[in-house]
């Protein structure tokens, strides 16, 4: 055949146009090999899953073969990503065949806890390792301190409840501390005090023609990613683009404009584009309202009656231009955010007549910041002012997959249970420093202040943590705080699939299920104007004996208790998650997870609320077949005519929403908001605690001592901190704009460079107030003179052989940025602040 | 008319995520270092006026291929479809064609490529895996092959041959897609016949002023790019 093959190759080569063949015929009947030609293979199919590689969720299928798999897609029934991916899902398989997995349970036999310190890890079996943790509860029970059980929660799916929900309150602890609050709080805490909406916002590209991105990278990272991919060459022909970032994201390549700014100055530009809104009379006369007597009076720049302003679906317009935006020039933003001042008002107004088919889009760069959830106001308010929000083309929010509750856990709780649960928590959300207003003050997660709490013992001392699916000695600021205080607490296990920094403190080590492959869960989420539900299953029976974090760990911890005497969280799994089905009680782990899964989900598959709210689904073996249930197409203007929820039904441009909670606040502690203010670390006084208003940009370090700023960003092949094991994330690392491949670099200006006399490829050393890294230097012009920006994700000391540069020394490869970040917050949300140029640094050739 | 089977890229959709050379490598099973399917990137201008551009490459499949004309064995040769295919078996490794090759899209295995899979070592011994042990349970040199690319190829290559891009032959002969095409999010690639005036790809290249790479070497490339990366240039 191949001798035939190359006299053909000899012929057609030297005579050009020889066996023509008729046009239109297809491609397959022409093709030199026919299919009988080809070897035969082993046939595979694709199946449904979804991945969690970052926080989008999208549903996907896995393509198995004899039992493995080998490449993914999106999945085509799903809605809301139409069967793309993004890059990060393909990694997953070198995840999942990752050679340094954790196989089996282990515990830890050198009772020294430090970095230093070898824990020297034996294998043990599953039972012994369930039994120790079961002791070391019940132990706190029979002391009367089950408070002092904490239960730390990463990634997860919506079982979360079955473990981060019910063990601990039934168990008889307060503490299920979830991660919130080094992910995004502070963005949502923008939509909340103007637009009364906690989540993530959904946004409607197709329609759209305006976007600005402010530190948004949705080509890239964090939201709706696969859609975002999918659509951005209709987005770029379609709307202006616009990007606000101190670094020429992926994004921001694609746009028409990008506006290096200041780190930490969003709220600054927003501001101005609000004055230019208003001055300009661009405002949305539909949304917001007019004037009585139909003139512009905000165009005369003075201080205007409220009387004289008849208000639509939003409120406080006049205050807020009274008080701030009056006053915020494009003039005065300008040397602020470094934004010059006609580009400022070219912006705003073609935002503005663009609109309402125009979208602010605010993300975690221009709102983790301490005092970011001003900005975060500042920027979704410019959204209400144009009247994008709710709109065809604009900012919308989302629907919700009519899923099950989870059962209460009230009737199960005996009497320790009910007093201790009731304790206060120990990542002290609520005290005077924390407000942490998730909708209600005290009632947000202060995830990375759990460390210090645990350092302090107050409110009290930490005696049993379990974790799972987290990393917090990595991915929080200020990492080296949680080395100290996991040294202090006298016993953790850990849930994870490899040995990560935070494992490296463990007594016992549980190995998880990979999310993706090996684990049956649901989760839900949204893109495109569809919220969905999709369905994760173990696709692959897994190598080795891992199991499922949420479900399978929860019920062999209760049977575990339940065996040692305390029956009650046993007793709530098996009478609340019997079969839907069938109505059996579950006896096993698997059994327990598959009877929860459809418990959970029946309304979508069941011909109930599913059918009538979206995708009809016949049965469960549809859905496991299909793997998402998706909501009808979300309606535009659901909230117009009085019904955001906030305090005034309205759109808040003066927040009585902040207003109400921050005056709770303070009179609990009694003491007033001016006070509060100044405590949570932000500037304004008065009526400004309650408006989107300057607040300058926050930053550690000395000006002399340290004179760059730091600034850090996302990769789009980050699976959060989890991927840095894989060989393919190297290999292909200069999909960063700006990044290298096998490096972890820090990208600086050449006006920089040329100051400090660094080269591409120089190793330096970056030092601020708390910490240092090393990496590489690599000169770029996509970032702003006077900045470092790197990109987080590398720098793991611990995590596996490819992760660190030597995993038995405990060396880094790369730095991580949470080295060199201080732990600050932006106090209001309970957020993690980590972005806008949160530190200053220093740098130095090494 | 004789086919004439090239690709168009479209720069304007790709958003330059690189999902397609990572489909590219479970689909084609290659080692690590190793991508048919790459890109280069280009920074330009000065702060704050820059742009950045991502190019998505693979073989160029040209019609007058130096990687062809210079192979001893005759391994790399166009098949009827116009293809730029190669010959494991008869392949000695000589990489005449890597030299000749002015795109750099033909690899060369110095080492077996599922080498790193044999590794017993254990992170930690008796709790962690091994490229070994992976291997024993998968039953499979690399745990995640994908056996269709055996159908017209080695599954995976041998040490000491070189590989490249075969426009997915073992699919795309079968009447689909190359695998680049379907995964890429912003379906930014289209493959057909370049001589049928009615295929997409034909259209795509009558509607834009098209350009492909390197053109002063005279290879006649048939991965052709229409449109500007960025909105800004």
């Amino acid at each position: 055949m191949k001798v035939d093959r190359r006299k053909f190759l000899q012929i057609s080569s030297a005579t050009a146009a020889v066996a023509a063949v008729a046009p239109g015929t297809t491609l397959v009947s022409n093709l030199a090999h026919a299919k009988g030609k080809m070897k035969s293979v082993a046939q595979g199919e694709w199946i449904s899953t979804v991945c969690q590689g970052c926080t989008t969720w999208c549903p996907v299928q896995a393509y198995v073969v004899e039992g493995r798999v080998t490449k993914v897609r999106g999945n085509p029934h799903s809605k809301a990503n139409h069967g793309q991916i993004c890059p990060r899902p393909h990694l997953a398989i070198q995840q999942m065949y990752d050679p340094d997995r954790v196989k089996t349970p282990m515990k830890r036999t050198n009772p020294k806890k430090g970095r230093e310190e070898d824990p020297k890890f034996v294998p043990i079996t599953w039972e012994e390792a369930i039994d120790t943790i079961a002791d070391k509860m019940l132990e706190l029970r029979q002391n009367s301190e089950s408070e002092k059980f904490v239960l730390l929660r990463g990634r997860y799916s919506y079982m979360r409840d079955l473990l981060y929900g019910a063990v601990p309150k039934i168990f008889g602890s307060p503490n299920g501390i979830s991660h919130s609050a080094i992910c995004a709080e502070a963005e949502k805490f923008g939509s909340f005090y103007t637009e009364g909406y906690w989540g993530y916002n959904d946004f409607d590209l197709e329609h759209t023609k305006y976007v600005i991105c402010w530190g948004a990278d949705p080509v890239a990272s964090n939201r709706q990613v696969p859609h975002a991919m999918s659509i951005w060459g209709h987005v770029v022909d379609n709307a202006t683009l616009v990007t606000v970032d101190p670094r020429l994201s992926a994004t921001a390549a694609k746009g028409k404009k990008w506006l290096p700014v200041i780190p930490g100055e969003d709220g600054a530009l927003a501001l101005a584009m609000a004055h230019v809104i208003l001055t300009e009379g661009l405002w949305s006369k539909e949304f917001v309202g007019d004037f009585k007597d139909g003139q512009n009076h905000f165009a005369m720049k003075h201080e205007i009656d409220e009387s004289m302003f008849n208000e639509v679906e939003s409120h406080g317009v006049v205050k807020w231009w009274n008080l701030e935006v009056m006053k915020r020039t494009p003039e005065w933003a300008a040397p602020i955010c470094g934004i010059p001042a006609e580009q400022i008002r070219e912006v705003a107004m073609g935002f503005a007549k663009a609109a309402p088919y125009a979208i602010s889009w605010v993300s975690p760069g221009a709102s983790m910041q301490v005092r970011g959830g001003y900005s975060s106001m500042a920027a979704h308010a410019l959204n209400g002012l144009v009247g994008s929000i709710d709109h065809k083309g604009g900012v919308v929010q989302g629907g919700k997959p009519p899923v099950s509750k989870t059962p209460s856990f009230k009737p199960y709780q005996d009497d320790v249970a009910k007093k201790h649960s009731k304790a206060k928590k120990i990542d002290q959300r609520g005290f005077k420093d924390f407000p942490a207003m998730k909708k209600k003050p005290g009632k947000g997660v202060v995830t990375n202040n759990t460390a210090d709490a645990i350092l302090q013992g107050k409110p009290y001392d930490v005696k049993v943590i379990i974790g799972y699916w987290n990393n917090f000695n990595f991915s929080c600021a200020g990492a080296d705080r949680w080395d100290r205080a996991l040294t202090k607490v006298p016993f953790f296990a850990h849930i994870t699939t490899n040995i990560a920094e935070m494992t490296h403190f463990a007594d016992i080590v549980l190995p998880a299920a990979f999310s993706m492959f090996e684990k049956n869960a649901y989760i839900k989420g949204k893109q495109n104007l569809h919220s969905y539900a999709g369905l994760q299953q173990r696709v692959v029976k897994p190598l080795w004996d891992v199991k499922m974090d949420e479900s399978e760990v929860s019920f062999m911890l209760a049977q575990s208790l339940a065996k040692k005497g305390f029956k009650n969280l046993l007793e709530y799994y098996q009478a609340e998650f019997k079969d839907p089905e069938t109505g059996k009680v579950p006896e096993t782990s698997l059994e327990f997870t598959e009877s929860a899964l459809k418990f959970y989900t029946k309304p979508l598959w069941d011909g109930t609320k599913g059918a009538a709210k979206g995708d009809h689904i016949h049965g469960w073996n549809e859905f496991k077949r299909l793997g998402v249930w998706n909501t009808k197409r979300y309606k535009y203007k659901k909230h117009w005519g009085g019904k955001f929820k906030t305090k005034t039904k309205k759109f808040e441009f003066y927040s009585e929403t902040l207003k109400k909670n921050l005056k709770a606040h303070a009179e609990k502690h009694h003491t007033n908001v001016d006070d509060i203010m100044k405590t949570c670390k932000y500037t304004g006084q008065g009526e400004y605690a309650f408006i989107p208003h300057h607040e300058p940009a926050y930053r550690w370090g000395d000006p002399g001592k340290y004179p760059l700023i730091f600034n850090e960003h996302r990769s789009r092949l980050n699976r959060e901190g989890r991927s840095q094991n894989v060989p393919w994330y190297y290999e292909l690392k200069d999909v960063d704009p700006g990044d290298v491949i096998n490096a972890d670099v820090a990208k600086i200006n050449p006006i920089t460079a040329s100051k400090y006399g660094l080269e591409n490829g120089d190793k330096i050393r970056i030092t601020s107030p708390t910490g240092h890294l090393e990496c590489t230097v690599k000169v770029w012009e996509g970032v702003r003179p006077g900045t470092v920006i790197k990109c987080y994700g590398q720098g793991h000391w611990n995590y596996g052989r490819i992760a660190s540069a030597d995993f038995a020394k405990k060396v880094p490869k790369g730095g991580s940025n949470n080295h060199l970040l201080p732990c600050d917050y932006d106090r209001f949300s309970g957020s993690t602040a980590r972005h806008g140029g949160l530190t200053r640094v220093n740098i130095q050739k090494v | 008319m004789k086919k004439k089977y090239g690709m168009v890229i479209d720069l304007r959709k790709c958003v330059g995520c690189g999902g397609c050379d990572l489909a590219c490598k479970t689909e084609n099973n290659t080692a690590d270092g190793i991508s048919w399917g790459s890109h280069y990137t280009e920074t330009t201008g000065v702060f704050p006026e820059v742009q950045y551009e991502h190019i998505p490459t693979l073989c160029n499949h040209c019609e007058d291929p130096p990687c062809v004309r210079v192979c001893p064995t005759q391994s790399m040769y166009v098949d009827e479809d116009g293809f730029v295919l190669h010959s494991a078996e008869s392949c000695i490794g000589c990489q005449s064609c890597v030299l000749a090759d002015p795109y750099g899209v033909i690899h060369y295995n110095s080492r077996k490529p599922t080498a790193k899979w044999e590794s017993t070592k254990e992170l930690v011994a008796g709790c962690t895996s091994s490229g070994r042990e992976i291997q024993r349970l998968t039953k499979q040199e690399l745990p995640h092959v994908n056996p269709d690319r055996g159908k017209t190829y080695q599954a995976v290559r041998d040490k000491g041959i070189v590989e490249k891009c075969t426009f997915c032959d073992h699919k795309t002969k079968q009447g689909q897609q190359p695998h680049c095409v379907t995964s890429c999010p912003a379906g930014a690639r289209v493959f057909g016949d370049l001589n049928d005036s009615n295929s997409e790809a034909s259209r795509l290249l009558q509607k834009y002023k098209s350009r492909v790479l390197k053109p002063h070497k005279g290879t006649r490339p048939k991965v052709h790019y229409i449109r500007n990366y960025g909105d800004n240039a």
